[in-house]
């Protein structure tokens, strides 16, 4: 048999029960526990990697950017960086002719993403949680665009709406409609920015449908069949116990959506090259043909600040209203 | 535990020093010097045949020298020129068009090494012609060696043009408008562009320029010597370029690009392309006719040849500096050139290298129009900057649009020169 070891209590006599040791006053593991800080500081070796690679990796280059687009240089590496100010900036907001279309184009490709590829995931979730034929034959279907890489998907889409022999030409002749083949898909400034837009509905709404479709799995099939049996309807139902349990599948969605679509780059440069006439433009892109196609990598690094700011601006207070209704209920 | 975290940092330290051993190997084992070049990827096997014959030959002549050839696209070379360009990452020797906008980025940015001792030690300054080295020394000093040298003007499908009762090659610019209208009529698409890829439109702007304002005030206006708000021969060629891109190029060629408009070429759909002598090659990779084409200059009424120049240059900061320029001087001498332009071209960078006797009628219709050609105007993104290349090119496509009165398209372009 074996015994246990015989600890002395502190000032006690030998034998004494055993008493927690109480943290002399003052000392760190004091200040840990009355901080709550214990586990924190206890998981920093684990974190440290990690942490050093997202600072060396992520902010490092940030920072970098930031610093750069108060410079003018060229790209080259020896190069000199000459610092101006902010006189990028001053050239971006008051000279630049490409700039403020860039913009609103970056605003009116958030604003549909939200709408759009995040409602039609949704929908398209809503359906294939149902027990349905052939059901994961259809997600399967539907998340395919979203594994095959975007420049694939613009190259594909480009040869659809081509003049000559996409499907515009193609419906023109079988159901002879000479106007389809008259559309300039991708050569039309009011038309070729939702033109591009199609693609990236077609390729980000289903990887938003499987998003949905796992957020949905967390809905209390309970509070949904209580809810019926309370009289409530489909609409009902949908509104006052799907979307609340949807609530946080919702918030990934959403910052997803706003930041994939805050940098969509691959489709316009794949699609358009961000023409015609720079109308397709987008802000990432215009940053990077700034930066690396005209050696102007202050006014690129300008234009991607810019673009840092936006995204924090939308996502930031986002997330902390989303944070506070979450608390609150 | 321990002995396990002796195996990985072993293992690691190995790894790394294989790596380390497999970097910048200029000196080979076994005593060769190793000179880096870098150019762009040939897409055709008759153009991957005569590089490779012409390094293996350069090396069995000098044995001490082997050249290691690193291929990109275009755009993966501009790409890694910019991030190893002065640093112990660069080439000794690469491949650049030799244009203010391009070539030039690199010597104004002290990239290139000033070649005038290897030009004298050579002779290369009577090797290359005038109009190959005007860009090479457009800078100051020389910098590059010639690599190609590019001519471009309209080829034409001749069945097209007997369809549409055109007899005579136009000669003058209103012959051509009156051929373009003929062309109309008969129901075939005067000339095809492919307005994604901006350099390909432009090449008609450039010539419209050239036409309308003649040479000395085309160079004017590409040096920023003359206002391109103020000259009126800037409006005449905007208002020429919208009647062309409303009236005589394909429809929709705001959405395509470049290969996807040569189609309409090769189905007949469309009579004429503003291509270069690299063309002869493409028409033969997409089994044309070559004897129903024909190839005319662009009428300006200037007599000088539209094209440019590509260039080797030597970086600055390369080790293996009197080793490049062994290497360039074959590569552009009398031994290598008859190889080369076989597979890239019809006209040699070397003066006394003739044309091949065997060339097809197609090539051989390129002589004339390199050898009687008064001096060269280049295409226009290698006479501006980047940024003004950028800027030049949005106001072409507002005007082929029809988004901007071309009466206003100088004073934009004078706008932007202005805020630079």
């Amino acid at each position: 048999m074996t015994t246990a070891p015989v600890i002395a209590p502190q000032g006690g006599a030998p034998g004494a029960p055993l008493r927690p040791r109480r943290p002399q006053r003052g000392s760190a593991r004091q200040w840990l526990r009355r901080s709550g800080k214990t586990g924190f500081f206890a998981a920093l070796p684990f974190l440290a990697p990690a942490l050093a690679a997202y600072v060396v990796f992520v902010v490092g280059p940030m920072v970098e950017s930031v610093r750069l687009s108060f410079f003018e240089w060229s790209g080259f590496q020896g190069a000199p960086q000459e610092f101006v100010g902010i006189k990028n900036y001053v050239r971006i907001f008051t000279q630049d002719p490409v700039f403020w279309a860039a913009f609103s184009n970056t605003i009116i490709w958030v604003v549909l993403s939200l709408v759009i590829p995040v409602g039609l995931g949704l929908t398209m979730a809503m359906v294939l949680n149902r027990p349905l034929f052939g059901r994961n034959t259809f997600r399967s279907i539907f998340y395919i665009p979203g594994v095959i890489a975007p420049i694939a998907i613009a190259n594909m889409w480009r040869w659809m709406y081509n003049p000559n022999y996409g499907i515009g030409a193609s419906l023109a002749e079988t159901f002879n409609a000479p106007w389809l083949a008259e559309i300039q898909w991708l050569g039309d400034k009011n038309i070729a920015l939702y033109a591009i837009f199609a693609a990236f509905v077609w390729q980000i709404a289903g990887t938003n449908m499987v998003l949905f479709l796992a957020g949905l799995q967390s809905v209390s099939v309970e509070h949904v069949e209580a809810a019926k049996l309370d009289g409530a309807n489909a609409w009902q139902v949908f509104r006052n116990v799907t979307l609340p349990a949807l609530r946080p599948t919702t918030v990934i969605v959403v910052v997803l959506t706003i930041i994939n679509s805050i940098k969509v780059f691959d489709l316009i440069v794949g699609m358009t090259g961000g023409g015609p006439a720079q109308s397709t433009q987008v802000l990432a892109l215009w940053s990077y043909s700034q930066s690396f196609g005209n050696h102007n990598y202050g006014m690129g690094n300008a234009i991607a600040t810019v673009l840092l700011i936006i995204t924090l601006v939308i996502v930031v207070p986002y997330m902390v209203w989303t944070a506070r209704s979450e608390k609150e209920s | 535990m321990r002995s396990r975290l002796k195996v990985v940092a072993m293992a690691t330290g190995t790894v790394l020093l294989a790596g380390l051993a497999g970097c910048s190997a200029s000196g080979g084992s076994d005593g060769t010097t190793e000179i880096t070049w870098w150019k762009l990827t040939e897409t055709a096997d008759s153009a991957n045949a005569a590089i490779t014959q012409i390094v293996a030959d350069f090396e069995e002549a000098h044995p001490d020298i082997t050249v290691n050839v690193e291929e990109r696209s275009v755009d993966g070379h501009k790409d890694a020129l910019r991030t190893a360009i002065g640093t112990a990452g660069a080439p000794d020797v690469f491949f650049s068009w030799a244009g203010y906008g391009l070539g030039g980025e690199f010597v104004d940015a002290g990239a290139s090494l000033e070649l005038e001792e290897y030009y004298d030690e050579y002779g290369w300054k009577d090797r290359f012609s005038e109009a190959n080295l005007v860009p090479i020394t457009q800078y100051g000093g020389y910098n590059g060696v010639p690599y190609t040298q590019r001519g471009e003007a309209l080829f034409y499908r001749k069945d097209s043009f007997a369809e549409a009762g055109i007899d005579t090659v136009p000669t003058t610019y209103e012959e051509l408008v009156a051929a373009n209208d003929k062309l109309v009529a008969a129901g075939i698409t005067p000339i095809q562009f492919g307005g994604t890829v901006n350099w390909h439109l432009m090449r008609l702007l450039d010539n419209l320029l050239e036409t309308e304002c003649g040479a000395d005030t085309f160079d004017a206006l590409v040096a920023k010597e003359a206002s391109w708000a103020d000259e009126e021969c800037v409006t005449d060629t905007f208002v020429e370029f919208q009647k062309w891109t409303d009236e005589y190029v394909n429809e929709g060629f705001v959405s395509i690009n470049n290969d996807e408009s040569s189609s309409l070429l090769y189905s007949g759909d469309a009579a004429m392309a503003l291509e270069g002598d690299w063309f002869n090659q493409v028409l033969r990779d997409n089994d044309q006719d070559e004897d129903n084409y024909g190839i005319m200059q662009f009428p300006t009424g200037t007599d000088r040849l539209y094209g440019f120049v590509e260039a080797n240059y030597i970086s600055s900061n390369s080790e293996h500096a009197d080793e490049a320029a062994v290497f360039l001087d074959y590569l552009t001498s009398e031994d290598a050139q008859p190889t080369f332009i076989k597979a890239f071209g019809s006209q040699s960078v070397n003066v006394d290298v003739p044309a091949p006797a065997d060339q097809s009628a197609l090539d051989a219709s390129w002589t004339p129009i390199f050898t009687e050609s008064k001096g060269l105007f280049m295409n226009n993104d290698q006479n501006l900057s980047l940024s003004e290349t950028t800027e030049y090119w949005r106001i072409q496509n507002l005007v082929a649009t029809n988004e901007l009165d071309p009466k206003k398209a100088g004073a934009e372009f004078q706008k932007f020169i202005d805020q630079q």
